[in-house]
């Protein structure tokens, strides 16, 4: 084949229709895609158009913000339901935290138990705290009474299982304990209530409503104890257990807040000063938001 | 009628979010693609296989078509980078050497060249296995004019290659097409 046989077939190539190579070309198989290929084409066109999905980095942002805004949402509903609940314990009044009942109902019955026995009840009261340190060490004391008082004394002035503590069989009789039949061992304690109960019927009455712990004691005290806690937390100040472990100051923080004070003022009127001002100290304690009255006052100076 | 339409209009409008455009894109360059592929790759499954990620490239890239570019060179071009790929990965090209022993095979005197005897059956015969002994680029290039009907300055811009060697790729390939003929 000749250079110019090559130009020609060359020419002949590039016309409209191939040339002789072209039209042999034409005869060939006419080869077609296979039909699954025609539909995976299709079906990927058809996808890009109709999906307008997002790419799949911007998929992931949107997972990974929905879940954000999910945790984001439960901290706050978490966080907002932890508050209100905080609010409502630190709301609630402190005055209801004093473990009334259960410490009244036993030392009564202690003491109750004992009375026969005692002569010298008053006395029996004061010496408690050093009953229980003689019982600690070894030495023989008194009386048995003194004793279980004692040790009621030590066991009750821990706050959290006085409020825990199950409460007694209802007392139906004594639904306020300051009103009920007190033992010989706090006579004077008695009378003050008394006078305080005539004195101001208002100031009693809370305590009137906690005097029934069977019903409230487990509720009230549960709910109350933190509030308190916190309350005292606040102002600095300990817990409003008498430091004393004294069963009459345990008695004096069952009174209602006048009462309480008429009942300092009476310690003081009998020269026992020591005691008026432990129990004023404990006073202070348990209601710090209560004012002290001027004539009280020089106590704690 | 959407018949009427030409590629680069029905590219547009699927582009544009119209799924029947492609579908009438796709009828009309189907075979002519898969053809192109099959002849060149020589290998049905890499014909498949490329059939599909040539289509699938053009339909991610759709939004950035250009009507400035005929729609046929745009979807060769593409075909033909991942043929290249191919190429690449599985064989070494064919040598200008043997090229050049192809024409002094065809420079022989007519009267030895017996091919205007031949039955058509044998010439499209001898045209097959001419076209798959063709080394790869002058391969392409022939199957680009006679099976896509593209020019030389078409080609050219397919293949990423100048003109004037379009040009002596396609007397090459007939060269040997001759060489198989007189065989």
């Amino acid at each position: 084949m000749s250079t110019h046989d090559r130009e020609r077939d060359m020419d002949d190539l590039l016309r409209e229709d191939g040339g002789e190579i072209g039209r042999l070309y034409r005869r060939l198989p006419r080869y077609e895609p296979p039909r699954r290929l025609d539909r995976a084409v299709l079906s990927d066109a058809a996808r890009a158009v109709h999906s307008g999905k997002p790419p799949r980095r911007q998929r992931w942002i949107f997972g990974i913000g929905s879940a954000a805004g999910i945790v984001l949402a439960a901290g706050i509903a978490w966080r907002i339901g932890h508050d209100a609940m905080s609010d409502k314990s630190i709301i609630g009044p402190a005055r209801e935290v004093v473990p009334v009942q259960p410490i009244s109902e036993s030392a009564r019955r202690k003491h109750e138990d004992a009375a026969p026995a005692e002569a010298p009840a008053p006395a029996a009261a004061t010496q408690a705290p050093a009953a229980a340190r003689d019982e600690a060490s070894g030495a023989s004391p008194t009386s048995d009474a003194i004793r279980q008082s004692a040790r009621k004394a030590k066991t009750m002035s821990k706050p959290a299982p006085a409020t825990a503590a199950p409460p007694p069989p209802a007392p139906k009789q004594a639904p306020v304990p300051v009103e009920a039949p007190l033992p010989q061992a706090f006579p004077e304690a008695e009378r003050h209530q008394r006078e305080a109960g005539a004195e101001s019927e208002e100031s009693t009455r809370p305590y009137g409503n906690a005097a029934n712990p069977a019903a409230q004691g487990a509720t009230d005290d549960k709910r109350s104890q933190p509030a308190a806690g916190a309350a005292r937390h606040r102002q600095g100040l300990s817990s409003p257990t008498p430091p004393s472990g004294s069963v009459e100051l345990q008695r004096d923080m069952q009174l209602a807040p006048e009462a309480w004070l008429a009942h300092i003022r009476e310690l003081m009127r009998q020269g026992r000063s020591q005691q008026a001002t432990e129990s004023l100290r404990l006073f202070r304690r348990t209601h710090p938001k209560r004012p002290i009255p001027d004539d009280l006052r020089p106590l704690l100076d | 009628m959407g018949s009427e339409k030409t590629d680069e209009e029905l590219m547009l409008a699927y582009a544009g979010g119209d799924l029947l455009a492609f579908e009438m894109l796709y009828r009309r360059h189907r075979g002519t693609l898969y053809r192109f592929l099959l002849r060149t790759l020589r290998h049905r499954a890499d014909a498949d296989e490329l059939f599909q990620d040539t289509w699938s490239r053009l339909i991610a890239a759709r939004e950035r078509y250009r009507p400035e570019a005929k729609f046929t060179t745009w979807l060769l071009q593409i075909a033909h980078n991942l043929i290249v790929d191919r190429f690449r990965r599985q064989r070494p090209q064919a040598s200008d050497e043997e090229s050049e022993a192809v024409f002094r095979t065809l420079d022989a005197p007519d009267d030895e060249q017996p091919e205007r005897v031949l039955t058509e059956f044998e010439q499209r015969r001898r045209l097959q296995l001419a076209l798959e002994d063709l080394p790869d680029e002058q391969r392409v290039a022939f199957l680009l004019r006679v099976e896509s009907g593209l020019g030389l300055e078409e080609i050219a811009a397919v293949t990423g290659a100048g003109r004037e060697t379009v040009k002596s790729r396609l007397r090459y390939a007939l060269a040997r097409i001759r060489a198989r003929f007189a065989s």
